[in-house]
């Protein structure tokens, strides 16, 4: 027997690889207005960062670094404004919608994580390299950093450690938001400083105490940093830190990725994500 | 009511004892029980209107149905798929809008449409076609450069349906759709509903705390309170189902006889003087054989008229 619906013609959108981009593209496409209409957005592309290098600059300066030493500061404060940068936009996937109340509306649409999470990264990983581009200006400019002094597949490979470590940290920081609601919005911004002090950012990672060590060679960064001040003439810490790196960040995608959807079902349980729609 | 409304009653909504308990507070001590059991059946086309209390479970009902949450127990399914293993099957079929949604606060209302549009696979003129069609026809093309922020309540509802249609759903929730709206506006949103259910088939499911509202459109109602439905069937089957009964009220001459009041299906007689009121369980039968006693008692009846129970004394009866 058929329904009354039934007897209206629906033209329903096929599931195709088109319409896997489509969707992913919805993503990038509401960061990138947001990112033209909201004021803070230029604070953390532009102010920040830029902050960030004139700061740390001056401070190779009084402190009378060489060259090399300063590439060594100067690596680890551009690492961190891109992380951040980029690892942001993958959190606004959820923030947008649980700073405007409208996170069932996301929700109730067939979108996977994947969705959502490439979507955000893709316009943090184009953020990124602005902010990457920025400081390297600046950089170069003011306290003659060659931020391609290491070789230019060796930045290239750094820059894409770093948004893909951006990618696993936005998708950490999405899934305890989705656990503890708006409670776990300073993560955005906490996450990634933690990440970088274990990760050797203004420091070798051999100065940190024994369990310190431990937790930093679990982690990307760790190893992206490693290898890209290997370029700039530094002994290495790590044996086959590219390829170490790499190899985990794929575990972690893997398991951000279980993480976030485990956090999306347990809060479609507790009624947070309702919650998270008052 | 259509045609096809008695003949084909296919289920697109069956949910079975369905229980939620939300925990709170250090180690979930804290607890709610927002559903106890409840049953739903809605059948397919029809609107179906949700009634309850504030806290009776409404919201809860209808984010489980709508995949949004997750039952402790029970079962349930839209259109055939079950809410908890086929949600995402759900979610291309169905729809909601509620009185307090929102969006998020830079975005235009075109952009709002893309963005969700685009999230149900829909693009390039397609897309642009459906977000032109909905912006007409939910009158929001003078406010196409305003961001969502600054739109007025009624404008925020009229996104929250236009948004709600972008998938043409078989399934729609509405959540107080009217909530906080002027009269005019919820006229035109009211007709709006009629015409989906008339002309695209839509099961449409609302909740409201407007009577009028739910008696005018919806072709069957269900009472929620605590957890439970505790009845359900057209807006005249709960009048007689709660049992409020018809005033047929009489000005008399003499004033009432003794006796009346003995008469089969009169369930409360009050009198005033030469006026009375009698409660009766159902009008069409009991006026003729009142009028016929009282003619044989030679009282002469030299007014009468019959009031039937509003909806809203159902519910209060209900929420009781």
């Amino acid at each position: 027997m058929s329904s009354p619906a039934d007897l209206v013609l629906r033209e329903r959108v096929p599931e195709t690889w088109f319409v896997e981009v489509v969707r992913t593209w919805a993503f990038a496409r509401r960061n990138v207005i947001m990112a033209r209409r909201n004021v803070f957005f230029v604070f953390e592309l532009a102010f920040w960062p830029g902050v960030a290098m004139l700061s740390h600059g001056l401070l190779t300066r009084f402190l009378a670094l060489d060259a090399k030493m300063t590439a060594f500061i100067l690596i680890g404060t551009v690492a961190l404004s891109t992380v951040q940068v980029c690892q942001l936009d993958v959190a606004y996937a959820v923030l947008f919608d649980i700073w405007s109340k409208s996170m069932k509306h996301q929700f109730l649409t067939p979108i996977g994580i994947r969705h959502m999470a490439v979507g955000s990264w893709l316009v943090g990983v184009a953020r990124g390299v602005t902010v990457f581009a920025l400081m390297a200006v600046i950089g170069s400019w003011a306290f003659g950093f060659d931020f391609v002094g290491g070789g230019p597949g060796s930045l290239a490979l750094f820059l894409l450690g770093c948004c893909l470590c951006s990618l696993i940290i936005g998708l950490f920081v999405c899934s305890l938001v989705l656990l503890f609601g708006t409670r776990a919005e300073t993560s955005a911004w906490a996450a990634v400083n933690f990440t970088v002090m274990f990760s050797g950012i203004y420091y070798p990672v051999s100065v940190l105490p024994g369990w310190a060590q431990v937790v930093a060679a679990g982690i990307p960064l760790t190893y992206f940093l490693d290898a890209c001040r290997q370029g700039y003439g530094f002994e290495a810490q790590f044996t086959h830190a590219w390829l170490k790196g790499f190899a985990l960040t794929g575990l972690y995608v893997v398991l951000a990725h279980w993480a976030l959807a485990s956090a999306i079902t347990r809060s479609r349980g507790t009624g947070l994500l309702l919650k998270l729609s008052e | 009511m259509p045609a096809w409304y008695d003949c084909r009653r296919m289920l697109a909504v069956d949910a079975k004892d369905l229980t939620k308990t939300f925990r709170s507070g250090w180690f979930g001590r804290r607890r709610k029980e927002a559903l106890r059991g409840a049953s739903l059946q809605v059948p397919s086309g029809t609107i179906f209107g949700l009634l309850g209390p504030n806290g009776a479970g409404k919201t809860t009902l209808l984010s489980i149905l709508a995949t949004l949450l997750l039952p402790d127990s029970g079962s349930a399914t839209i259109l055939g798929h079950d809410v908890v293993r086929e949600a995402g099957a759900i979610r291309r079929r169905l729809n909601m809008a509620s009185g307090n949604g929102s969006f998020v606060w830079s975005l235009r209302p075109g952009e709002v449409l893309s963005f969700y549009g685009g999230l149900y696979g829909l693009s390039g003129r397609r897309l642009r076609m459906k977000v032109d069609q909905l912006i007409e026809q939910c009158e929001l093309g003078p406010y196409a450069k305003t961001e969502y922020n600054a739109l007025s309540t009624g404008l925020k509802q009229r996104l929250a349906m236009a948004k709600a249609l972008l998938n043409d759903p078989e399934v729609l929730f509405l959540d107080e759709p009217t909530l906080g709206l002027d009269p005019d506006v919820s006229i035109r949103l009211r007709a709006q509903i009629a015409l989906l259910r008339r002309e695209r088939g839509t099961t449409i499911i609302l909740t409201t705390h407007y009577m009028r509202e739910a008696e005018e459109l919806c072709d069957e109602i269900a009472f929620i309170k605590a957890g439970r439905i505790l009845a359900q069937g057209t807006a005249d089957e709960l009048k007689r189902q709660i049992r409020i009964g018809d005033v047929i009220s009489l000005r008399l001459d003499p004033a009432a006889p003794r006796g009346l009041g003995d008469l089969p299906g009169i369930l409360q007689l009050q009198a005033r003087g030469e006026h009375i009121d009698c409660t009766v369980d159902a009008v069409d039968k009991r006026l003729p054989e009142i009028l016929r006693w009282l003619y044989e008692q030679g009282v002469l009846v030299r007014d009468c008229q019959v009031h039937e129970p509003e909806l809203e004394e159902v519910f209060v009866e209900l929420a009781r």
